[in-house]
């Protein structure tokens, strides 16, 4: 039906496309399948709302086909005006001072109003610079949380776990009720970054990374995350934790099959899993560590933000910096929230989702973004990481290793922590 | 077949008896050959005819159970789906327009890389030249540096050329590998020697000899080829992502990679109406296989007139 | 034998010119700008670079896992190159030979070829899936637990499987085309001179395919190295983890995934001149004992 809407309004917008003297903008991005017409929607949206600007998303592939593509296109001099990057690729693209324009310069610069405070603090620092000014568009934001097998958890008797210490007393009865009590997907993003965020630790020198590339260390190899993985290793050993690789849907798919009974997912997943689950399941906040910190923090989020490139005229950029707007706005991102899964991000929009009654049907909706809106502190900002991809890589491939029994923790996380640096430096070097 | 007909009709009675012994290999072998061709269509279209039984299903069945043997009931809806929604923001990205697109790639990409080729390799075998060897190594070259790695380079080539969003563009530098060339300097050079001294003795010239006789007995080479490029050509990917802004030019490939690409959130892929798109997809290369699968065979009668 | 050859000052080059310009412009130049991004660490915008020597190239050796990459990586090229020759030999030998139902054969064995790269990666990811691919359940019964993605070798099993299903066709048709081409005469001859088809098939049919058994041994081993890394990296799901990955695909992950310029550049030169100087063996060592007419 979406199509069928769509298709309506594409026309209509060429139409009034041909009447109007408009001024094209173009937006790359990386969202396929049914996200891809919603972002449409949204584009489609935009041109009727206004007769000034008519901006033209265009799908690029993959993530790391549209950044490339944007890169070459930029060196070529033919960059498209807004182009969405994922989370690990941000050091990259804001580390190349001046291919970007920050949102909010673009925004205050066009007179349109522009308040940080809107903005959910969980998602407002992810993208900006050292100084808190926002960089990029936060676009698709989803955050960690744990989903649990409602009828599952009720065999056993036991309640959803709030602390890993909770888990550890609940585990067996999932055991005995014929379950594995835990898997999750993407340990780098949940049980790396977002442990760190969610105790309230720091990662990397320099501020998270935020200040500079120059001389910034991860600082991965910690006593409380070295003590979560050798927990972790229990765990599995004990059949208290399913380890099926790397891979985000191999982790996925026993949750939905009824073996795992509760698993650590993006907030973004529940649509998927709405229809790929029938047993009843609910979903609540990310465990964390009493022994390391009784008050846990917010986490980050993950996913995908829009970058308004440089080297357009100020018509464009203000054609951008309305789109921005609208983007922003709390109808917008209502509209977006529902449809995608991702999470409002800004309070008015979780205000007016909330209004709506939305999470009186599908309260699993709303965990991510109070998940986002816990208190803020020093290090759940987000990370600025240069060659990050290579260090989740690093990651991945040593946590597997932990979980095969080829190697222990420590020497893991030295690893980690040795190889991560070598990558932190070499980026360094690209940013002179 | 048609050998054996002409064989039979013209040529003595032993060549005959000789000709109906090779073709009548003993039951036993008979039987041996089936069994091996069996297994081998067994596994090679296994994985195709389940990977279509499975595009029958609705995606949340496939995405919860995995491939299907049965049949799922949903294929007209699916592939009609497939067929004729009219996707993307303009709304123009269609079926047609995308089986449009991978065909110009398929047929600009395999008729040029078959000219270019042969007539590379024509020079390297048939003539004595300084460059000869050098030339051959650099043109081998080309099959040891994957695209991606050149790739940020190569658009700049590509731009300052104007050739962004055109065919030219899209094709003309894929056809920058060696495949075919190495394929027909093998060729080339398992020629029989006495058909050049004939052709010099006849007087023919270089280029004569090339037209007249080279090409005719290159027949089943060049089919063999023509398969092999048109299918490369029908599923490239990357360098089209790349090089087009327009959705104009979306190809099949691009299409599938669209459909699958579905990220942890909304919903679930839809396996199904990819693997319909990839059956569709594969159905032109297959029409091209049928033809040309026929010149397997005529070109060897050329070769024996 | 030597080859009967042409002499002309110019008529080479005019041949050669169609190709040679094409490979200049659209290979050498953006290939040589790579060659050149090895010795540099750059910032993929602006292109800013800082010359590092030959730091990419240590970094590229230095990586805890290379031995072990390269390790996988010979192991996969080896047994995907001669797997796919040995199967793809072996099915057009047979359909050479049969003679009910041998455009049918021909057909459908050809028709694998067709499934573009990223279609046959799934296919592969989905009949290997862990916990509901049908072929992880079929080898359950003999009481294999085949976990891809989980355990390393099992991961690799499925990339060779994938990788050797996608070169068959490939093998099977140039062989065909191969054995079209041997003159009717020859095999008539043979026929007299050899009774056994096993002893006909080693003593003459095999010996006049050795051309193209050289062409696609080279061929395959490029495809196996340079082409696969796109499946590869549908396999491990985007994420290589503890999974095997070959050299090729860190050359991709880090330059194409990970905007790693220099270091993918310097690791894809060392490949180059690795992969390079095996094929100047093989045309040494193997070509000089192939009778090409």
């Amino acid at each position: 039906m979406l199509r069928t809407t769509l298709m309506s309004a594409a026309t209509a917008a060429l139409v009034a496309g041909t009447a109007n003297a408009q001024t094209e903008i173009v937006l790359w991005h990386a969202m396929g399948g049914q996200l891809g017409e919603t972002v449409n929607a949204l584009a489609t949206q935009f041109n009727e709302a206004q007769s000034d600007f008519a901006i033209t998303p265009v799908y690029k592939g993959g993530y790391e086909d549209t950044l490339t593509a944007t890169i070459a296109a930029f060196r070529a001099g033919e960059q498209p005006n807004v182009v969405q990057v994922f989370d690990a690729g941000a050091a990259t693209i804001i580390g190349a001072e001046g291919a970007v324009i920050p949102a909010e310069d673009l925004i205050t610069g066009a007179g349109l109003a522009f308040n940080a405070d809107d903005y959910i603090p969980g998602v407002r620092y992810f993208y900006a610079d050292s100084s808190d000014k926002m960089v990029g568009m936060p676009f698709n934001s989803s955050t960690p949380i744990l989903y649990y097998n409602v009828e599952a958890l009720n065999e056993a008797g036991v309640e959803p776990p709030v602390t890993w210490e909770q888990f550890e007393e609940i585990a067996p009865a999932l055991v005995e009720a014929g379950y594995v009590p835990l898997a999750q997907s993407h340990s780098p993003w949940i049980m790396t970054e977002n442990f760190h965020s969610r105790h309230n630790l720091q990662f990397a020198t320099n501020n998270n990374g935020f200040d500079g590339a120059d001389g910034t260390e991860i600082l991965v190899n910690n006593d409380a995350i070295k003590t979560h993985f050798t927990k972790l290793k229990e765990w599995l050993d004990a059949g208290w934790y399913g380890y099926y690789g790397a891979g985000w849907g191999d982790n996925q798919t026993p949750f939905e099959n009824g073996d795992v009974a509760m698993w650590l997912g993006s907030s973004a997943s529940f649509g998927g899993l709405r229809n790929s689950t029938d047993f009843e399941f609910s979903a609540t906040f990310l465990p964390y560590w009493e022994s390391i910190t009784p008050e846990p923090v917010s986490t980050f989020i993950g996913g995908a933000a829009l970058f308004a490139m440089s080297g357009h005229d100020d018509t464009e950029n203000a054609g951008v910096a309305a789109f921005f707007d609208f983007l922003a706005s709390a109808e917008t991102q209502k509209f977006w929230h529902m449809e995608t899964g991702y999470v409002p991000i800004t309070q008015a929009a979780y205000d007016l989702t909330k209004e709506s009654g939305y999470y009186e049907e599908t309260p699993q909706a709303e965990v991510g973004t109070l998940q986002l809106t816990q208190a803020a502190a020093d290090w759940n900002k987000g990370y600025r990481m240069g060659f990050y991809v290579q260090i989740r890589d690093v990651m991945n491939r040593e946590y597997g290793r932990i979980f095969a029994g080829e190697t222990d923790v420590e020497s893991a996380f030295a690893v980690i922590e040795e190889e991560g640096n070598r990558l932190l430096e070499r980026f360094a070097q690209t940013t002179n | 077949m048609a050998v054996t007909e002409i064989d039979s009709s013209t040529e003595s009675p032993s060549t005959t008896k000789v000709a109906s012994a090779d073709k009548r290999p003993r039951r036993k072998t008979r039987v041996f050959d089936h069994v091996v061709l069996l297994l081998g269509v067994l596994l090679m279209m296994g994985p195709i005819i389940v990977a279509f039984t499975t595009s029958t299903f609705d995606h949340v069945t496939i995405h919860r159970q995995g491939m299907q043997f049965g049949w799922g009931g949903e294929f007209l809806e699916t592939y009609k789906n497939v067929l004729y929604q009219e996707g993307g923001f303009t709304g123009e990205v269609t079926g047609l327009l995308m089986t449009q697109n991978s065909l110009i790639l398929g047929l600009g990409f395999a008729i040029g890389k078959i000219v270019v080729s042969m007539l590379a390799a024509y020079a390297i075998v048939y003539f004595r030249f300084p460059l000869a060897t050098f030339s051959f190594w650099v043109i081998f070259t080309t099959l040891l540096l994957p695209l991606e790695v050149r790739i940020l380079p190569s658009y700049e080539v590509v731009q300052q050329l104007g050739m962004l969003n055109t065919y030219s563009g899209l094709i003309i530098p894929l056809i920058a590998s060696a495949t075919g060339t190495f394929f027909f300097r093998q060729f080339f050079k398992s020629v029989p020697n006495e058909l050049m001294e004939a052709a010099r003795i006849d007087g023919a010239g270089p280029v004569q000899f090339f037209w007249d006789i080279l090409v005719p007995l290159s027949k089943t080479m060049m089919a063999a080829i023509f398969i092999i490029m048109f299918v490369v050509g029908w599923n490239q990917y990357l360098w089209p992502t790349l090089m087009t802004t327009e959705e104009g030019y979306f190809t099949l490939v691009r299409g599938i990679r669209n459909i699958m690409q579905q990220m942890i959130g909304a919903d679930i892929p839809e396996y199904n109406e990819a693997l319909a798109m990839a059956i569709l997809a594969m159905l032109p290369p297959a029409l091209v296989i049928i033809i040309f699968q026929r010149m397997f065979i005529k070109g060897l009668v050329e070769q024996e007139k | 034998m030597e080859k009967a050859q042409f002499t002309s000052p110019w008529l080479p080059y005019l041949l050669l010119a169609p190709q040679m310009i094409i490979i200049a412009i659209f290979f050498l130049w953006p290939a040589a700008e790579a060659i050149r991004a090895s010795f540099f660490l750059e910032d993929p915008f602006f292109g800013t670079a800082t010359f590092v020597g030959l730091q990419n190239y240590s970094d590229a050796f230095a990586a805890s896992d290379y031995q072990r990459t390269a390790w996988f990586t010979f192991v996969f090229v080896v047994l995907v190159s001669l797997i796919s020759l040995g199967i793809g030999m072996m099915l057009a030998v047979s359909a050479d030979r049969v003679l009910r139902g041998k455009g049918s054969y021909k057909t459908l064995l050809m028709w694998v070829y067709a499934i573009a790269p990223p279609v046959a990666g799934l296919i592969g990811v989905m009949l290997f899936d862990q916990h509901i691919g049908p072929l992880v359940e079929f080898v359950a019964y003999f009481g294999w637990d085949l976990q891809v993605g989980v355990d390393y070798w099992d991961t690799g099993f499925a990339m060779i499987v994938v990788a050797t299903w996608k070169q068959v066709p490939y093998c099977f048709i140039f062989f065909l085309s191969g054995l079209q081409s041997i003159p009717t005469s020859v095999k008539e001859a043979s026929a007299i001179d050899c009774r056994s088809e096993t002893r006909r098939f080693w003593t003459i049919t095999f010996p006049l395919l050795a051309p193209t058994t050289f062409f696609l041994l080279i061929l395959n081993i490029t495809y196996a190295m340079f082409e696969t890394f796109g499946m590869i990296d549908q396999i491990v799901k985007d994420q290589p983890g503890n999974s095997p990955v070959t050299l090729v695909y860190k050359v991709f992950r880090d330059g194409f995934r990970g905007n790693d310029i220099g270091g993918s550049s310097a690791q894809s030169v060392i490949l180059m001149i690795l992969v390079l100087a095996l094929t100047v063996a093989q045309f040494r060592l193997i070509e000089r004992r192939i009778h090409y007419t």
